[in-house]
């Protein structure tokens, strides 16, 4: 073949007679063999790793979601151990000290101007190292930061979890059985679309205790509407095709076609509003920390870090930047990996 | 001109089809409100500590206050009575954060100014993000586009308060070019930083929207046809493709201004704006259940009006919702 | 038809046209040489599998090529007459008009379509579901490119509009030009795309699959139709369809497409009757066919090529089951078969061994050939 196409380039081919034979492929033409067809999972991959952003988002999510599970666990400080003689200290770590970065000196605002000090050598703590600093009571922020990643992050794929079975169950049958059944399901919906989330939330906070698992359950009743929508949308799409109609006329029951017939085709679209909702579920409850409304002390969360260290953001700002980078990059990531997926399972490439 | 014919054929149309649309609107929205009404006066008789279950009143007090509310008389008539009151404009006072104070009274100087700060975000988000939008449709595959993206997914991405933190501390503690704290006394110059950080979200979605509407619009086959008809330049965007991708535009703008309210509560308490966003944070620390519930009610039915008008508003200007088809 | 003609002119011509799209997955070799002639008033049809290239030329000759898509050579060459005299110019009745001549490829933008489209070449495309402006009404739809062209004042565009549409066949036409596309059928939005086609008075109509998304009673209609305004008007109309049923009724002549080459041309009766190209053998079997007593439906094996991957001599050679050893080494070239009766096969080389086409094509042929014969008369 290569050296054909050599030829070809220069001059042509000159066909001799024994050319002129039939091939006798009239047998083997009926296998496919143009089209290696990848399966449809394949090209999703294939896609989305085409897709920098993409990729770039999700090893952020993975590296952090390494770290909200390793990293409390990575020096000898706990999440809630206080040392009061050891408070506000900036950042410092090992060796990276000499270069003048993480050495433990802070900008301290006086009347007669900025001035530089490193409070490790004026309390003559030489051999404390607190990476990320320390807060107002003397807790390691590195710590609390990953820890507090930990809590968001559960509490974000949980309540996403939920809304996801809630919400797409929802949208699946509503879709299926249309008609009436449709009708008071849209309803239904369209009025608890017609509350506020801060409402729900906030509501739901004030008569139950806050902590993990109602900040859990308030998420999941504002994010399951986006949810059941679009599970609807391709139910919709999906009941009138032949694979639907063969299956109920061999008499499957409603509950297997809905759920073992068009669940699996749907996965995709269902998956990608999941990765959105996380971001989302991320952001309230870091709202509901800062309102007051979140997990409780001495438990963290990177909501409730961001609320403590507002306190000091204008004298001690190296408390905040860590749970607010953490936070800012994770809700990215998974923005980006949720926009890359959605375009790796529905290419909308108009193209020619 | 011809083009009186057509607006007096448009207003007929708009009778019939129309008044069936917005009242069906109107319907479920007041619908809705009913149904929080319903929520909120459940809670009202489960909170411990409202004031109508307070174990520091006294007998007479107690009677007193049943007395006011009606809540002698049977639950459903007591239920009206709440809805009454609520839609009057009666919203109970404040336990907590002013004893005895009219709710209304709190509210009246506060709401106007977080309408103000949440009005200019809106705009402000709104506009440049459109610009930003279509921008990246435009120049499709482009510098312009990249960085249009780059910012849409940054702004969506990181919450309004990050904003606002880091506006605060560079433009307002270390630059010094805006207020960082909010003033009576200069109340534009002390919302720019508020109303830039609260619209940041908006402003990334709307981008992030209008593209995506505009690269559908530009690759539709009604495109082509204007195309081939020989249309080009202006005409082709103005008379074809902005209408057909704005329209969808006016109805994510119901759901981002929810993101707005929640926005709100916090960068207000960040710049100490008195508005009713720091008000609930008050209340919510303070439990202070009245006025939460209060203001859930006043966020509710400002959500709900703008829904309202937000539908009726997309049914006024897509003829495909204002005009029936065939035989319909 | 053609007998009556004093002279043919020819209007365009697409000569060794060849292109590229530049997608995320890799160069595409759209279009590898295209050879395609029209004449005025007469019809051709492009017919192949969806993704042979058949849209993709008729839009380089508009000029609404998609901005990936790179024209590696070729000329589409479009001859004309200037319309100096306004909407209602026709140079048949003017002795001065001259004939221009200009290279599609070789004008900006804005040339072809200040010049040519809607004016001189206009289109009606395949789903009218979604070709007409939802959020306008029908009458400014139509109105639009008149008074874009040629200037004139609203009311008088109004009134063309209307006969426009009563020219297409729609009842009430003032009513339908207030209405919005949604208001309309399937098969009454395509009348409408005619009538914008028609409106700027163009001399050539490319119809890419104009009753594909319609229903079937209503297809017919729609042939008549186009058919009916190209007698009245006297202007060409280039057919892009993969239906041969359409072809028949109303082709004058016919260029098979695959791959992005044209395999074989001809004339209504040549490719119909003495098909020499396998694809195109392939087409005709693959036709419904009510006589038939075969109940089969036969279709070409295997799927259109990946034009991602270039493929080293003939591109259909993977699914012709009459290909020769020589197709996988070198391109087949187009043998000349009659005047106008050209096709690009191996087989009617002289060495190539005697091949003829299936039996039960054969028997078809015969068949149709017999019908045809009873409506003589009628054609």
């Amino acid at each position: 073949m290569a050296e054909t196409a050599a030829v070809l380039t220069k001059e042509p081919y000159v066909p001799t007679d024994a050319d002129f034979k039939l091939k006798g492929n009239d047998k083997d033409i009926l296998v496919d063999s143009n089209f290696a067809s990848q399966s449809f999972w394949k090209e999703v991959v294939a896609r989305f790793r085409k897709k920098k952003s993409a990729v770039f988002g999700l090893i952020f999510v993975l590296v952090i979601t390494f770290f909200a599970f390793v990293g409390p666990s990575m020096n000898s400080y706990t999440y809630s151990g206080q040392d009061l003689a050891k408070k506000n200290l900036a950042p410092r770590i090992p060796l990276i000290e000499y270069t003048g970065f993480f050495d433990g000196h802070e900008n301290i605002a006086t009347t007669k101007g900025t001035k530089t000090v490193n409070l490790y050598f004026e309390n003559k703590l030489p051999d404390t190292f607190y990476w990320f600093g320390s807060d107002n009571f003397g807790r390691d922020i590195w710590t609390r930061t990953w820890s507090g990643a930990q809590v968001s992050l559960i509490i974000a794929v949980a309540a996403a979890i939920i809304d996801m079975i809630i919400g797409m169950s929802y949208g699946l049958i509503s879709g299926y059985f249309g008609g009436k059944v449709d009708m008071v399901m849209q309803r239904i919906l369209e009025i608890a679309n017609g509350i506020p989330r801060l409402v729900i939330v906030t509501l739901l906070l004030l008569v139950f205790k806050p902590g993990m698992l109602t900040i859990i359950v308030a998420l999941m009743l504002t994010e399951w509407v986006g949810m059941s929508r679009i599970a609807r949308a391709e139910m919709l799409k999906l009941k009138e095709q032949e694979f639907v109609l063969a299956s109920r006329t061999l008499g499957a029951g409603s509950m297997h076609i809905i759920f073992s017939e068009v669940l699996p085709n749907i996965i995709g679209p269902i998956i990608t509003q999941v990765m959105f909702s996380i971001p989302t579920a991320i952001f309230t409850e870091a709202f509901l920390s800062f309102v007051g409304l979140g997990i409780p002390v001495p438990r963290c969360s990177l909501g409730s870090l961001i609320s403590e260290g507002f306190n000091s953001f204008t004298t001690h700002p190296y408390q905040i930047i860590p749970p607010i980078v953490v936070m800012a990059l994770l809700m990215l990531s998974f923005n980006l990996v949720a926009d890359g997926l959605r375009e790796a399972l529905d290419p909308k490439l108009k193209e020619m | 001109m011809g083009g009186g014919r057509y607006l007096s054929s448009r207003s007929f149309s708009i009778g019939v089809v129309m008044k069936k649309y917005v009242i069906k609107r109107v319907v479920t929205a007041l619908f809705t409100l009913l149904a929080i009404t319903l929520i909120l006066f459940i809670l009202m008789q489960l909170m411990p500590g409202s004031p109508f279950n307070d174990e520091k009143l006294n007998d007479t007090q107690r009677a007193a206050l049943y007395a006011k509310y009606g809540l002698d008389k049977p639950i459903i008539v007591q239920f009206f009575q709440y809805v009454f009151n609520m839609f009057r404009g009666d919203l109970g006072v404040s336990y907590k954060i002013s004893k005895n104070t009219p709710i209304t009274q709190l509210i009246a100087s506060r709401l106007p100014i977080s309408i103000g700060v949440g009005f200019a975000a809106v705009l402000i988000g709104a506009v440049v993000g459109l610009l930003l939008g279509l921008l990246a449709a435009f120049k499709k595959d482009t510098f312009w586009d990249t960085l249009a993206t780059i910012i849409s997914v940054i702004g969506v991405s990181v919450p309004s308060y990050v904003f606002a933190l880091a506006l605060s501390y560079q433009f307002g503690f270390k630059l010094k070019w805006f207020p960082m704290l909010f003033s009576a006394k200069d109340v534009i110059g002390s919302s720019v930083l508020p109303s830039i950080s609260l619209s940041m979200f908006t402003m990334a979605s709307i981008a992030r929207f209008t593209r995506a509407e505009m690269i559908e619009v530009l690759g539709s086959d009604y495109m082509l046809l204007a195309e081939s008809k020989g249309l080009s330049g202006n005409k082709l965007i103005f008379s074809h493709a902005l209408r057909n991708a704005l329209i969808p535009i006016i109805t994510v703008l119901a759901p981002l201004v929810v993101d707005l309210m929640t926005g709100s509560l916090v960068v207000e308490k960040i710049f100490s704006i008195p508005g009713v966003g720091s008000l609930l944070v008050n209340a919510i620390q303070s439990n202070d259940y009245n006025v939460v519930i209060a203001l859930s009610f006043i966020y509710s039915a400002m959500y709900i009006g703008i829904m309202l008008v937000v539908d009726i508003l997309y049914g006024i200007i897509d003829p495909r919702i204002r005009v029936a088809k065939e035989g319909d | 038809m053609s007998e009556e003609k004093k002279l043919r002119e020819k209007i365009l011509d697409v000569k060794n046209l060849d292109i590229t799209f530049e997608t995320t997955a890799g160069k595409v070799h759209a279009i590898r040489g295209v050879n395609i002639d029209l004449y005025q008033g007469e019809t051709v049809a492009i017919v192949g599998e969806s993704g042979s290239g058949k849209s993709v030329t008729m839009r380089a000759a508009m000029g609404i090529l998609a901005k990936n898509a790179v024209v590696n050579s070729g000329e589409i060459i479009y001859r004309y007459r200037d319309n100096v005299g306004g909407i209602d110019y026709n140079p048949e009745n003017d002795a001065n008009a001259q004939w221009k001549e200009a290279d599609i490829l070789k004008m900006d933008k804005k040339w072809i379509r200040k010049h040519i489209n809607g004016r001189r070449i206009a289109m009606v495309f395949q789903d009218p579901m979604t070709s007409l402006d939802p959020t306008m009404t029908i009458g400014k739809q139509i109105m639009e490119g008149m008074i874009w062209h040629y200037k004139i004042d609203k009311k008088d565009a109004y009134n063309r509009a209307v006969n426009l549409l009563k020219e297409v066949g729609i009842e009430d036409a003032e009513k339908r030009m207030k209405q919005y596309p949604h208001q309309l059928s399937g098969g009454m939005r395509q009348r409408v795309v005619i009538a914008i086609a028609l409106s700027c008075n163009p001399d050539l109509l490319i119809c890419d699959e104009p009753t594909t998304a319609l229903d079937v009673n209503i297809q017919a209609k729609i042939l008549e139709l186009i058919k009916k305004v190209q007698k009245e008007r006297d202007i060409a109309v280039i057919y892009i369809t993969h239906d041969l049923g359409v072809v028949a009724k109303v082709a004058d002549y016919v260029n098979v497409m695959y791959a992005g080459k044209i395999v074989e041309v001809g004339n209504i009766n040549e490719i119909f009757y003495e098909p020499k190209h396998p694809y195109t053998w392939g087409l005709l079997s693959a036709m419904p066919d009510l006589g038939t007593d075969d109940d089969r439906l036969y279709t070409i094996p295997g799927s259109p090529p990946n034009l991602l991957h270039e493929k080293e001599g003939d591109a259909f050679a993977p699914r012709n089951a009459y290909a020769l050893e020589i197709d996988d080494k070198l391109e087949p070239p187009m043998f000349q078969i009659s005047e106008t009766h050209w096709a690009a096969t191996w087989l009617l080389d002289p060495r190539a061994p005697k091949v003829e086409m299936p039996k039960e094509l054969k028997a078809r042929i015969e068949r149709m050939k017999k019908e045809a014969g009873v409506n003589d008369s009628k054609l």
